[in-house]
């Protein structure tokens, strides 16, 4: 299928919900361990009792980069088999995520957009805990391509 | 070419904590010590395992092969490991206490099994802003051909 194709297969307004993630000491030691990030925030509970600035939080918190990770993931587990090609993620972090909560990112196909050369895909981002409240929201873009840059 | 050895990275962050530049240290524009670090199968299918990816994309190779990208992939998000895998116990990135507030990344060619990746990192600016000093970053990523992997701008709350 050439990515014109596959372009005109998607409809805007297509909500993604992501596959939702509780937060424990065990994910944030393999999320550590994956990214190498073994910054005191996400493991020493003695150190969060410290204030940072006028901000203090309640325990240790999850990276925030998780969050970025579990968004990249609920957009390609999308894309990947609609052959499309993630191409750019943007995200504010608003609320800590702590222990014992459940996040889950939620995408929306917010518009589709032909460029000179390209088939692109816009998405709208939101992270939600348990109680629904946003914990990070963002922005996302896709592209339909026949060939994948740098393939050889 | 150095090969990424996940199993002997320092994990204590608090170690060379006063070598690394604070808030008032960091000057716009200046580079960050980096070094390129070679990418293997394994280390791509390790990454995508402890972030939870569980497309066969990225451990894959006879899947991988009858996708639009010809064989394996690292996940896109895998920038989020380089920037500790590529600089040195001596960066600020690793300093107690820093927040991240937000990041934007952009996606070109795909890192593969065996590429070597070089990073490129600054803070091209900071600011105080209600009372939180902040260092914004941008970063780019090469594979050994001299094309551009990914591009990054994000900004992250320094430690007082």
């Amino acid at each position: 299928m050439t990515a014109e194709e596959q372009f005109n297969k998607v409809d805007e307004g297509e909500v993604i919900t992501g596959r939702p993630f509780t937060v424990s000491r065990d994910t944030i030691q393999a999320f550590a361990d994956a990214s190498l990030d073994y910054n005191p925030l996400h493991f020493d509970d003695n150190y969060m009792k410290n204030k940072f600035g006028k901000t203090s939080f309640d325990g240790v918190i999850m990276h925030g980069m998780q969050n970025f990770a579990l968004i990249t993931r609920t957009l390609t587990d999308w894309l990947i088999p609609r052959g499309g090609f993630h191409r750019r993620l943007e995200t504010r972090w608003l609320k800590p995520v702590q222990l014992g909560h459940t996040i889950t990112p939620v995408v929306t196909l917010q518009s589709k957009k032909k460029t000179e050369k390209g088939y692109w895909l816009l998405f709208d981002v939101e992270v939600t805990n348990q109680d629904g409240m946003l914990v990070a929201m963002g922005n996302a873009m896709a592209e339909f391509i026949d060939v994948i840059p740098g393939k050889r | 070419m150095t090969i990424l050895d996940l199993d002997n990275f320092e994990t204590d962050f608090w170690k060379d904590v006063d070598k690394r530049a604070t808030w008032d240290q960091i000057i716009p524009g200046e580079l960050r010590d980096t070094t390129p670090v070679t990418l293997t199968k394994e280390v791509i299918a390790r990454f995508a395992k402890g972030v939870g990816e569980d497309n066969p994309l990225y451990f894959d190779e006879e899947y991988a092969k009858t996708t639009i990208y010809g064989g394996i992939i690292a996940p896109p998000s895998i920038h989020i490991l380089l920037m500790f895998a590529c600089t040195t116990t001596e960066d600020w990135m690793r300093s107690p206490g820093t927040i991240n507030a937000g990041q934007n990344w952009s996606y070109h060619v795909p890192i593969r099994p065996g590429d070597t990746i070089t990073m490129r990192g600054t803070a091209l600016d900071r600011f105080i802003r209600k009372d939180r000093l902040f260092a914004v970053h941008e970063n780019s990523f090469t594979n050994q051909h001299g094309e551009i992997v990914c591009t990054g701008r994000g900004q992250t709350i320094r430690p007082a």
